[in-house]
This record gives structure tokens, C-alpha cells and sequence, in this order.
């Protein structure tokens, strides 16, 4: 071989050192185990955008309150709490936390990581321009308030934006770095960019002493790559599964739990075909989720009977349905729109599409990356859309849900609907402060919204972990929220 | 250095004005990058776009983008806040091991599979293909994310010999490589074995053998003067390999800039793209100029005027038999397909084995995939063949009337596919047009280079200075001296690059650029059928059995004479 040529095949032994950074070797025996999560950190895992679930997920941040299965308020990094008047509460702080870098929990250090919270831009979801404010009342007593009355402002302290994190974590107010300075169970000690992280447990956590030694985290975006690692071995835990690969997954166990989130299609109410109620309600009646949640899921998803699931209903009535009277469509051409993110929408897409032919539409299905669809899903580009949507939010209600989706100011409006009841009828349940009663109004505003035929519920999703059958302890959240505890261990 | 400058600063505004192309707002895009689920509230937007202190307009964006690059200082990210120059470069880094790599392993096997054209050559026998250039055609054909995804579930799952994900040392180079570097390898091999066959013909070939130079010298001269025709492939192979990678490496979770490029431009996370095209940019500038001179330094003293003597080749072997009667084994397949509804959805059928109502299985909705694969030839193969005819008029064009230096071919060639992919969606709308647009942007290079490469040749060859001494015109050069010499190679390379282009031309889907969302494209066909891959392997054998058979056929098919 010519000199040339050689060295141009010496040039990657040149770049060889290039590659990720790898874990370092944490010899201090136990059991580890290997956990992949579903995406890589957008932001270095700062609280304040989507890396909030992974910090709360892996087990390293806390709240000061959860939620429980109900999406009730439950007690966390707060033990108990008391509302002072309706735009005021109190907490009362658990006495024996410490951050992992071994400052302990004080109310100063809850009022500093609310500030900052409060002060971000933009702010986490849940206390988003409430002009929310914290107080230090004593040592271990906390005060927040808000400008307006609030029914919601325990829960939406359980958002996973608010995980408090100890005073020097917030070098960078706009960015708090979670690395050493949380509270939860598990202490992060390394994060390696979008490719890894490392956790150790921490020995003294509030609720005892972690089974686990520790966790290796990595972030496959790809789906197969989880799914392969899973059964390969590499990997204990692998987190949102794509039910097409589950079939394959013969030796780990998967958990299915369910999610507030709805798979539904929306109709564009504002112009196009679906601008007559007629014709929506033609597509309604033409619209089976059976085979949908059958052949597409694989069963492993439920058929919506509404916008919110059952569990959320909470075993209340849901109010009956009428659609419009339905005219024939003729032919008429719609586009439907889709996004591939979400791996089975597309096919779903495509089962729908089927049926609203065989109901006499003209159908065009549309799929792209949903940051390239998105400005038009909004702006009406397409006469009807399936989407995916968690309805709970970040505090375990609907009605904020029902504000953005379907109202004539909502910021995420697929249909366009813009009905002036229903509006009324949100801006009421958003005063109501009894859980029960505003799940009602959500039942009585959902039955509204479905008789306008603006939008069809299709299912709503389940979420699938993989894991060895060596693994036992893995929190159930149908929050999504909590994946690892201080149960949560490995055999062998 | 100008070029360069002048490169950064064209694809910078390019990179800079997509947002205002596009109509996305830069808020928004943002936002959504951070908290997927965020209503896109009005006031919410407002408050990062101030935070974010957002361009007024591309050029003033541009330019002090610039002003601030030059001093070294590329900004921090608009999704994630961190400096972009703790980002761009590790992934650089990263990519640059596997690209390079991937490069070395192509050449390895270009030269394997080169091999017995170099025997017969140096023995005075003509090639006509064997096996060897069979199997590299086959693999040429082969989509890169179905090696990889089959080599994650045979290597890696099954015998458990090698990781499945992750980068953090050369045992996980190998499955990625070898994704990357088998379909290269076998079209390099195939334009190297082409350029073998060229290089027999020259007279020196005669002269060594009847003067008794040995075997094996022979060989290995015949043997560096076709390379001299690969190099500057290899090094576009490289630097396209560097920004476009995001598929392989999502497979394999590789932390490159293929993920970073596409993530930030999907977010129009403006410093992330334009400092990581920036860099493409310079490192394809300065390996297209490489290209140019490693390729002068292996023609050697004979690269000057009147050294190289470029000859008629022996005539080949007849091999056009076999390439009719694999397309005519395709064509029956395909017309089999064409008396079945390919839109027939039977959900109970869905992922149903062959048999005798579905010869070839049915996909995940219970659609017949021999009636989908008929349905599908037309769309895939007759648009791929349409757009390599274009892009071979172009790269010759191209390849011709440039001068020999690095150039706007190797800026294009550097730059990321998304980048352009977004370029042309925004201008041209999502459409199957736009994705032709977008694939014949980037297609035509390989051939502009080749084509560049041997001119070079030609004009430094006796025959040629022996015209142009006699005073023969630009055009007559062209015509009777130059494309009678490039055009049987070009077109030769054009052909084999069918297949790929018919991918190409799927691969841009998630930006809404191709054939519809049901179209039996074979492309797409391919994509939604990967995950199905150990529950229903024909969604994948078939289709790519199409592209292999389309490859093979065109590698065989003779060019002129």
C-alpha cells in the first residue's frame, strides 16, 4: 500500500481516543443495577424543563409533597400541611432530611428552591404566572402563597419541577444542578452529558437506607435500543417500551401501568369539513378504537370511553352523549395529521383513515416529526389530528387540561373548538376546590365536548417497563413520576 | 481561506435564516425542545424570547454569530444554556472516531473486493464482475439501519458477543462500523474495480508485462493507480459520514454530532447548528482540497502535462445477460404485485406469514406485502432512476467545468442532511418533489468529484496536450477527449448509487418530505417494518431483497463501449 493511502488509514488510530466518556469504576461492592431511561437530558438535568421526571425517576430529587393514586396530595420532603386561606398554606417540613452534600433540609433552603423556581424562565408548568411566593416561618415551617385564590396549590407543589435541591445546586439560578444535592434516595455522583449518569445510594435517606448500592443510568433515545439491551443483559430496567417489540421481550418481566393520557383525534371545528357539526359527527360514528386498541396496541392499551380515564372518573357518572344529527360526507377530502414520535400512532392513524373511507371521506394521512408538524397542528393546517395528550398535567387534575385543549383561549387547541359554554363551564370547575366535585365538572364538561364532535377519544395509553425477573421493588407511579425507592433491588 | 470564510459565512446565514424560511417560531421550537408536553402558552413565549435575547432578523443573527465565532467564543445553546464548545466538539470527536473508521474498514473491503480485478488485470484479462463485484453490488445496495438493526439482534442479542448500545470503548466501534462501512465498502469496491479495469488498458500495463516486470509489481502498480480514482470518495465518504450519521447512531445510542445536528436543528437551536456546521464545513473544504492533492501525490510525476496515456479498455465480458434477467426476475415479482390491492387492510391478517393468500406475508395492517411491493417499484425505482439521471448530468457538468480545487461540492457534501432537508422543505413544502429536490442537492457530489478526479486525468494525459498544442477548441476537448473518458465510469457509479437513492428519498420522511404516509415506497416500507424485524422478518427481507436485486442488476448493466 502507497505511502498516502497509509496514513490515511492511520487517521482514526489518530481520533481512536474519541469516544464517551465512561463510567467510573465504583468497586464498594453491593448490588448495582443497570437502568435505561427514555431520553437523554435536554438541559444538563436541570429541574426547570423535561429532565425534572428523570431527576424525580431516578430517585434523586424530591418534592415536598407527592401524589398519591388518586393524584390526591401525599406526604414527602413536607409531613403534613394546612391551608391558611385559599390562596395561603403552611407546611411543616420533615425533621430528618439532609441534601446529599449534607446540608440538612431547612425551611430557608425550601424558600430559596421555590424563588428560584418562581423566578425561572419560563417558570416550571404548574405555578407558571400565579405569582407564587414562599416564606421561612420557623426552621422547619414553610409558608407559600399566591396572588389569586387557588384550590390547587398543594398539588401543584408535587410537580416534578419543584423538587428542592440543597442551596448549592442553584450556583446558576436558571440552571440548578442536581449533581450532589438532592434528597431522594439515590445521590447522583456523575452525569456523562446525554450518555450516562451514575448514582450512588445514600446510606442515610429519610425513608432508610436503599437496597441497591447503586444505579448506572444510561439515555437510548431508540426504543430497539432499549429493548435489545434489555434482552441482551446489559440492562436491569428499561423504561417506555414500544408494544411492537414486546412480544420479543420472553425473559424479563414488563409493567404495564396505567396513564392519564389520551390518544384522541381532533377535528378541526373552525374551517375545512369538519366545520360542520354534521360531518364531525359522521366521523365520530365512523370511528371504532376496537381494532385500534387490538390490533395497533396489542391490547395493551385501554379503549377511551372519554377524554379522562376511569380512574380519574373515580367511579362518577359520566353524562350522556349526544352528537349532532350526521350528514353524509360525499366524498368529502380531509387530511389527518399524525406524528411518528410516538411509534404507533402512525399505524393507528392509518386504521382510522380506513375507517373514515369506509364511511364515505376522502382521506389523506399526513406523518412527520412532531417539531416539524407542530406550528401547523395549531395554526389548522389539517382537518383532523392524533394526538397524544397527558391530561393530568403536572398536579393531578383536568381542568387545566380542559383549558388549553378545548377553550377559545386554550394554547394547545387542536379542534379550534371555541363554544362559549364550554368555556363557562371550564372557568366554574376551575373555582371548584373539592377534589370530587371538580371531577364531576370535568365528567359534565367532557360529555359537552363530546357532543360538539370535536374530538373522538380513540384510547388511552399504558406505559411499559422491562425489567429482569431478578428485580423486585420498582415503584408503580400512575404518574409516571417514580420509577426506583429504597425497596427497589437486585438478586445475585 | 477565503473560500473557507466565505463557506462558513454562506451556510451560516443559511443555518441563521431557517427559522424565518420555515415560519417556526424560534420560541416555540425552543420550548418545545425543553418540555415536550408545554401548552405554548403566549406569555410563556414572550418571556424566553426575551431571556433568549432572539435575532431580529437572519443577517444581523449571522453576523454577529460571526463577529463572536471569529474571536472563539460560540455561544451557549438556546435548549440547554451549556456553552456550545463543551458540546459540539466531543460529539465531533465521537463521530470522527466512527467516520474515520467506518472509512478505513470501506477501503479495506473496496480493495478486497477489487482484488480479482486487479489479478486479471495484471494477468492482461479483462473483468467482467464475478462474484466478487456481485456481492459488492449486493451490498451497495443495502440500507446502512438494516445492517445495523439486524447486526443489534443476530451479534448482540442472539450470540451476546458484543454490545448492543453505547460508545465507550472499540468494542462498541464494531457493529456501527460495519453498518456504515459494508455498503460503502462494496460501492467503493465497485468504482474501484471499474477504475482497475480502466487502468488495464494503458499501455504501460503491456509494456511491464512483456518486458517481465513481475506479477506482483504489476499488480500493486495497477493497483495505486485506481486508488488514485478512490481517495478523494473515501474522504467524501468520511466527511458526509460525520453530520449525517443521526440513524446509526440512534441505534446504537453513539453520543455524535449526527443526533446533536438533528436535535438542534430540529429545535432551531441556531448556535448548536451553525457552530456544528461551521465546523463540517471547514473539515469538508479542507478534505475535498485533500482529496485534490492525495490524488496528485499518487499520480506522482506523471499528473503533469503529456505523462498519462488513458486508453480504450479491452472489451468486457458479456455480463449484460445477467443483468437482464435479474431485472427480468424483478420485473415478474413486481408485476405479480401489480394485480394485488396493496391498500386492502385486514387487521386479523396483520403480521401473517407467507401463504398462500399472502405469498409474501402481510404487514402490520394486514396489507398484502407482494401487492405492496408491486405498488411500490414505480414511486422507488422509477423516481431514484429519474433523479440519478440528473444528478449524473449535473456531476459531470460540474465535475467538468470546475477547476480542480476544493468547492461548493464539498461545502454540500459536509453538510448535514437535515440542514438541507429542512432548507428544502421550508422553500419547497413537504412534498415528494421537495424530497427529490433535497436527495439531488446532495446526490450529484460524488459524481462532480469523480468526475473532477479523472478530468484531472485526462487532462494531464499526451493525447489530450497533443489537441490542445494543435489548437483544438474548448468544446471539441470536451467531446472528443473528455466525456468519452468520464462519462462510461461516471455513468457506471450513477447507476449503482440507484439504490441508495431510492432510500435517500425515505430517509427524509420524518420532515414530511417524500411519498405520502400509506405510499408502498419501498423506502418507507423498509422504516416502518424495521421494528418488526424478529416478528415478521419478510416487512424487511423484501423490500430490501428489491434494492439488493435493483443494485446487483445496475452494477452489471454496461456503460458505453
Amino acid at each position: 500500500m502507497s505511502r498516502p493511502a497509509g496514513a490515511l488509514l492511520a487517521l482514526p488510530l489518530l481520533l481512536a481516543g474519541c469516544f464517551a466518556p465512561a463510567a467510573e469504576g465504583s468497586a464498594d461492592g453491593g448490588q448495582r443495577l443497570a437502568l435505561a431511561l427514555a431520553f437523554p437530558p435536554v438541559a444538563a438535568l436541570s429541574p426547570f424543563s423535561d429532565d425534572a421526571v428523570l431527576v424525580t425517576r431516578m430517585g434523586v430529587g424530591e418534592t415536598l409533597v407527592g401524589l398519591d393514586e388518586a393524584g390526591e396530595p401525599a406526604p414527602l420532603l413536607a409531613e403534613s400541611w394546612s391551608r391558611v386561606d385559599d390562596r395561603t398554606v403552611t407546611l411543616d417540613l420533615r425533621a430528618d432530611v439532609a441534601f446529599h452534600d449534607g446540608t440538612p433540609l431547612d425551611a430557608e433552603a425550601v424558600v430559596g428552591a421555590l424563588a428560584a423556581a418562581a423566578a425561572a424562565v419560563p417558570a416550571p408548568r404548574s405555578i407558571d404566572g400565579l405569582g407564587l411566593t414562599a416564606r421561612a416561618v420557623d426552621e422547619d415551617t414553610v409558608e407559600v402563597q399566591v396572588a389569586e385564590p387557588d384550590p390547587l396549590l398543594v398539588h401543584r407543589l408535587a410537580a416534578p419541577g419543584l423538587v428542592v435541591l440543597a442551596p448549592s445546586a442553584y450556583a446558576d439560578p436558571a440552571a440548578p444542578d442536581p449533581v450532589g444535592t438532592g434528597t431522594g434516595p439515590f445521590e447522583l455522583t456523575e452525569l456523562r452529558g446525554a450518555s450516562g449518569a451514575t448514582l450512588t445510594a445514600d446510606a442515610d435517606h429519610w425513608a432508610g437506607a436503599p437496597e441497591l448500592a447503586g444505579v448506572d443510568v444510561t439515555f437510548p433515545a431508540d426504543a430497539a435500543a432499549r429493548t435489545a439491551g434489555l434482552r441482551a443483559g446489559e440492562l436491569d430496567v428499561a423504561v417506555n417500551l414500544p408494544i411492537a417489540q414486546l412480544p420479543t421481550l420472553t425473559d424479563t418481566e414488563v409493567l404495564s401501568v396505567p396513564l392519564p393520557r389520551l390518544v384522541s383525534l381532533s377535528l378541526d371545528t373552525a374551517d375545512g369539513p369538519f366545520a360542520d357539526p354534521g360531518l364531525r359527527a359522521a366521523a365520530a360514528a365512523a370511528i371504532d378504537p376496537q381494532p385500534v386498541v387490538d390490533a395497533v396496541y396489542e391490547g395493551r392499551a385501554d379503549v377511551a370511553e372519554g377524554l379522562v380515564n376511569d380512574d380519574t372518573a373515580g367511579g362518577l357518572d359520566r353524562p350522556e352523549v349526544t352528537l349532532p344529527r350526521a350528514t353524509d360526507p360525499a366524498g368529502a377530502n380531509i387530511r389527518l395529521a399524525t406524528y411518528s414520535d410516538r411509534p404507533e400512532l402512525p399505524e393507528a392513524a392509518a386504521v382510522l383513515a380506513e375507517q373514515l373511507r369506509q364511511a364515505g371521506f376522502t382521506v389523506e394521512v399526513v406523518v412527520a416529526e412532531y417539531a416539524t408538524l407542530e406550528t401547523d397542528l395549531l395554526a389548522g393546517t389539517y382537518d383532523a389530528v392524533l394526538a397524544s395528550r397527558l391530561y393530568l398535567g403536572d398536579t393531578g387534575d383536568p381542568v387545566g387540561y380542559l383549558a388549553a385543549d378545548l377553550t377559545c383561549a386554550g394554547s394547545y387547541n387542536l379542534a379550534r373548538l371555541c363554544d362559549p359554554a364550554v368555556d363557562a363551564a371550564v372557568a366554574e370547575a376551575a373555582t371548584l376546590a373539592d377534589p370530587e366535585e371538580r371531577r364531576a365538572a370535568a365528567l359534565r364538561i367532557e360529555a359537552q365536548v363530546l357532543s360538539t364532535g370535536a374530538v373522538v377519544p380513540v384510547l388511552h395509553e399504558r406505559t411499559h417497563t422491562g425489567y429482569a425477573p431478578t428485580v423486585s421493588g420498582l415503584v408503580v407511579d400512575p404518574f409516571d413520576r417514580l420509577l426506583l425507592g429504597t425497596e427497589t433491588t437486585v438478586e445475585e | 481561506m477565503l473560500t473557507g470564510l466565505g463557506a462558513v459565512a454562506g451556510t451560516g446565514l443559511l443555518v441563521g435564516a431557517l427559522p424565518w424560511l420555515s415560519g417556526d417560531d424560534l420560541a416555540r421550537t425552543v420550548l418545545r425542545a425543553r418540555e415536550v408536553e408545554r401548552e405554548p402558552d403566549p406569555a410563556v413565549l414572550d418571556a424566553l424570547r426575551e431571556q433568549l435575547d432572539l435575532p431580529a432578523d437572519p443577517v444581523r443573527g449571522t453576523v454577529s454569530w460571526l463577529g463572536r465565532a471569529v474571536s472563539g467564543d460560540l455561544g451557549t445553546s438556546w435548549v440547554s444554556g451549556q456553552p456550545v464548545a463543551e458540546v459540539v466538539p466531543p460529539a465531533l470527536g465521537v463521530s470522527g472516531t466512527l467516520a474515520g473508521t467506518a472509512a478505513a474498514v470501506a477501503v479495506v473491503l473496496a480493495v478486497l473486493f477489487a482484488s480479482p480485478a486487479v489479478r486479471r488485470a495484471a494477468d492482461g484479462r479483462a473483468d467482467g464482475g464475478g462474484a466478487a463485484g456481485v456481492l459488492a453490488a449486493a451490498l451497495a445496495a443495502l440500507p446502512e439501519f438494516v445492517l445495523a438493526v439486524v447486526g443489534v439482534a443476530v451479534v448482540a442479542v442472539g450470540w451476546g458477543l458484543l454490545p448492543t448500545s453505547g460508545f465507550t470503548g472499540p468494542e462498541h466501534l464494531v457493529l456501527p462500523v460495519l453498518a456504515l462501512a459494508l455498503p460503502a465498502g462494496g460501492l467503493l469496491g465497485r468504482v474501484l474495480a471499474g477504475a482497475v479495469r480502466e487502468t488495464a488498458g494503458e499501455a504501460w500495463v503491456r509494456s511491464w508485462r512483456a518486458a517481465g516486470v513481475s506479477r506482483s509489481a504489476v499488480q500493486g502498480a495497477v493497483a495505486r493507480r485506481a486508488l488514485t480514482v478512490v481517495v478523494p470518495q473515501v474522504l467524501l465518504l468520511l466527511v458526509g459520514l460525520l453530520g449525517a450519521g443521526a440513524v446509526i447512531e440512534a441505534v446504537f445510542d453513539v453520543p455524535g454530532l449526527g443526533r446533536v445536528a438533528l436535535a438542534a436543528a430540529l429545535a432551531q437551536d441556531l448556535p448548536v447548528v451553525q457552530a456544528a456546521v461551521a465546523l463540517l464545513v471547514l473539515l469538508g473544504l479542507a478534505a475535498g482540497g485533500a482529496g485534490v492533492l492525495v490524488h496528485r501525490a499518487l499520480l506522482g510525476p506523471a499528473g503533469t502535462d503529456g505523462g498519462l496515456s488513458p486508453e480504450l479498455p479491452p472489451p468486457v465480458p458479456r455480463a449484460g445477460r445477467w443483468a437482464a434477467g435479474l431485472l427480468a426476475v424483478l420485473a415478474l415479482v413486481v408485476l405479480a404485485g401489480l394485480l394485488r390491492d396493496p391498500t386492502a387492510q385486514d387487521l386479523g391478517d396483520r403480521l401473517a406469514a407467507p401463504s398462500w393468500a399472502h405469498p409474501l406475508g402481510a404487514d402490520a395492517l394486514g396489507r398484502d406485502v407482494l401487492a405492496r411491493f408491486g405498488a411500490g417499484a414505480l414511486p422507488s425505482v422509477g423516481l431514484a432512476l429519474l433523479i440519478s439521471a440528473v444528478v449524473l448530468v449535473t456531476g459531470v457538468a460540474a465535475g467538468l467545468l470546475g477547476r480542480g480545487r476544493a468547492g461548493l461540492a464539498d461545502v454540500l457534501n459536509a453538510l448535514p442532511a437535515v440542514v438541507v432537508g429542512i432548507a428544502v422543505a421550508a422553500v419547497a413544502g413537504p412534498s415528494l418533489a421537495g424530497a427529490a429536490v433535497a436527495v439531488s442537492l446532495v446526490a450529484w457530489i460524488p459524481l462532480a468529484v469523480h468526475t473532477r478526479t479523472l478530468a484531472a486525468e485526462v487532462r494531464a494525459s499526451g493525447f489530450h496536450l497533443a489537441a490542445r498544442t494543435s489548437g483544438a477548441g474548448r468544446g471539441h476537448l470536451v467531446r472528443h477527449h473528455l466525456l468519452p473518458a468520464v462519462l462510461p465510469p461516471v455513468g457506471r457509479h450513477a447507476l449503482l448509487r440507484v439504490p441508495h437513492t431510492a432510500l435517500a428519498l425515505a430517509g427524509l420522511s420524518f420532515l414530511g418530505l417524500g411519498a405520502g404516509a400509506e405510499s408502498p415506497e419501498w423506502g418507507r416500507s423498509l422504516a416502518d417494518g424495521v421494528v418488526y424485524l424478529e416478528r415478521a422478518p419478510w416487512l424487511v427481507a423484501v423490500p430490501a431483497a428489491g434494492l439488493v436485486l435493483l443494485g446487483v442488476a445496475a452494477g452489471l448493466v454496461r456503460t458505453g463501449r
